[in-house]
């Protein structure tokens, strides 16, 4: 079951935000990086590795698919074993 | 095989934007000169080893950008897509066919502190693969080039020159060349170097005994050359470029030979030539090739060093030499007609000359 603590969600969306340089009301949970939000696959690449370096979690790149929008960080980050 | 012929009648350099420690735009550039304010100031605790710099003032990437796109983008950059950009508006974009429109950018390792920050976040993460990848595309050379073209969706050739402080000439050079080989209509050339604590650190540990750190300065010039016919007449026409390689530490000889070949290849006579740029570089190589012109040329006051204004300016320096001469041309209506020279030379041993005839 995922887990994300309000905390992380926080976090989660501050990175997402300041990567794909959008306002905090600009994005929703089931809005898309790349539909909606003009992301290419280098904004993902970056999303995905500053995920890492700031929850200090490994990320394998086979779950870049489901990282499609903010509901989709969520369940990834949720599913890591910490 | 195309052979280019460096003895034709030259291309017309049709606009041209600086970027410069006198601030964004020609008209600050060209009072600054035409006044000879230097630029030099103290810098921020913090921001390097050396105690002043001349930096161009409060330029910031995302406050003359926008926010969108130049999160990761460094100074370089920054300066180079703003600088382009002011070329493109000069010259009425609309007029430009971006296919065939090329670019080349003169640096010399693109952006030191990106680099160094990268390799860094490699040594001292966790794992040697937690490095920031929004770095990746500027802290390698061409990221400047590739940005601008991005940015300004032109989709000619695309070019980046490492070349150190002769970088600027040798991109004309390169421009010049493509446009010989009908590679490209026009094409969008210069020069960029930021100020950074990486680059003040690499210049203050790698000065010779000889010629002890300068002061760093930083900026951007590009101009667009054109073998397309213009509507209205060129700001200038570049005759000619020579490089040759100065290997046995006789730099007045080299640079005085150099000059000679271009000015032998455009068929100007060195009396004729009413202004002279050399580099400004710092020691004796510097002092000959200053020596080497004055000899060549009765100038006077026209033998014109920016450096001593704008501080030493590396991969920048030779196109904003360039720029220079076209901004006190442009105030000085006499000097229509007539050739102009800017010189370069490097550490490395290069030695460029870069001849225009004036508009």
């Amino acid at each position: 079951m995922a887990v994300v603590t309000p905390d992380e969600k926080q976090l989660i969306k501050g990175i997402v935000c300041d990567i794909l340089e959008l306002e905090g009301d600009e994005i929703a949970d089931d809005s898309l990086f790349v539909e909606d939000h003009d992301a290419d696959s280098m904004r993902l690449i970056e999303i995905l590795s500053s995920l890492e370096l700031n929850l200090r979690v490994t990320i394998e790149q086979s779950e870049l698919p489901r990282m499609v929008n903010l509901r989709g960080v969520y369940e990834v980050i949720g599913n890591i074993t910490r | 095989m195309n052979k280019v012929d460096s003895a034709s009648s030259g291309l017309a350099i049709s606009g041209w934007a600086v970027t410069s420690p006198y601030g964004i735009g020609r008209s600050v550039f060209s009072e600054g000169l035409a006044a000879g304010r230097g630029t030099e100031r103290a810098i921020e605790q913090g921001q390097g080893p050396a105690g002043t710099a001349c930096l161009v003032p409060d330029f910031d990437s995302r406050a003359v950008l926008g926010k969108k796109g130049t999160r990761m983008m460094n100074r370089v950059t920054g300066m180079a897509v703003s600088t382009i950009g002011d070329l493109l508006r000069e010259l009425g974009s609309d007029r430009l066919d971006p296919d065939t429109t090329g670019l080349v950018v003169g640096t010399t390792v693109g952006s030191a502190q990106s680099t160094i920050d990268f390799t860094r976040g490699s040594l001292t993460g966790e794992r040697p693969f937690h490095v920031e990848p929004g770095l990746i595309p500027y802290a390698v050379m061409n990221g400047a080039a590739g940005q601008c073209a991005i940015w300004h969706g032109v989709k000619g050739p695309n070019a980046t020159l490492a070349a150190g402080r002769s970088a600027g000439l040798l991109a004309l050079n390169y421009a010049r060349r493509l446009l010989l080989t009908r590679r490209a209509g026009t094409v969008l050339c210069g020069a960029a170097e930021e100020y950074s604590v990486a680059r003040a650190w690499i210049s203050e540990h790698s000065a010779g005994t000889d010629a002890p750190g300068a002061v760093l300065g930083e900026g951007c010039a590009m101009f667009a050359l054109t073998a397309d016919p213009t509507d209205e007449p060129p700001l200038a026409t570049l005759l000619a470029v020579k490089a040759t390689t100065c290997s046995d530490g006789d730099w007045y000889t080299t640079v005085r030979r150099c000059v000679e070949q271009a000015t032998a290849a455009a068929g100007v006579r060195p009396s004729d030539v009413w202004m002279a740029s050399p580099s400004g570089a710092a020691g004796p190589a510097g002092h000959a090739e200053r020596a080497a012109l004055g000899d060549l040329f009765d100038l006077g006051d026209r033998l014109v060093c920016v450096t001593e204004l704008i501080g030493e300016t590396h991969a920048a320096s030779g196109a904003l030499q360039l720029a220079a001469v076209l901004s006190l041309a442009e105030q000085n209506p006499e000097s229509a007609e007539l050739p102009a020279v800017v010189t370069s030379i490097d550490e490395s041993g290069t030695v460029v000359a870069c001849l225009v005839r004036l508009g």
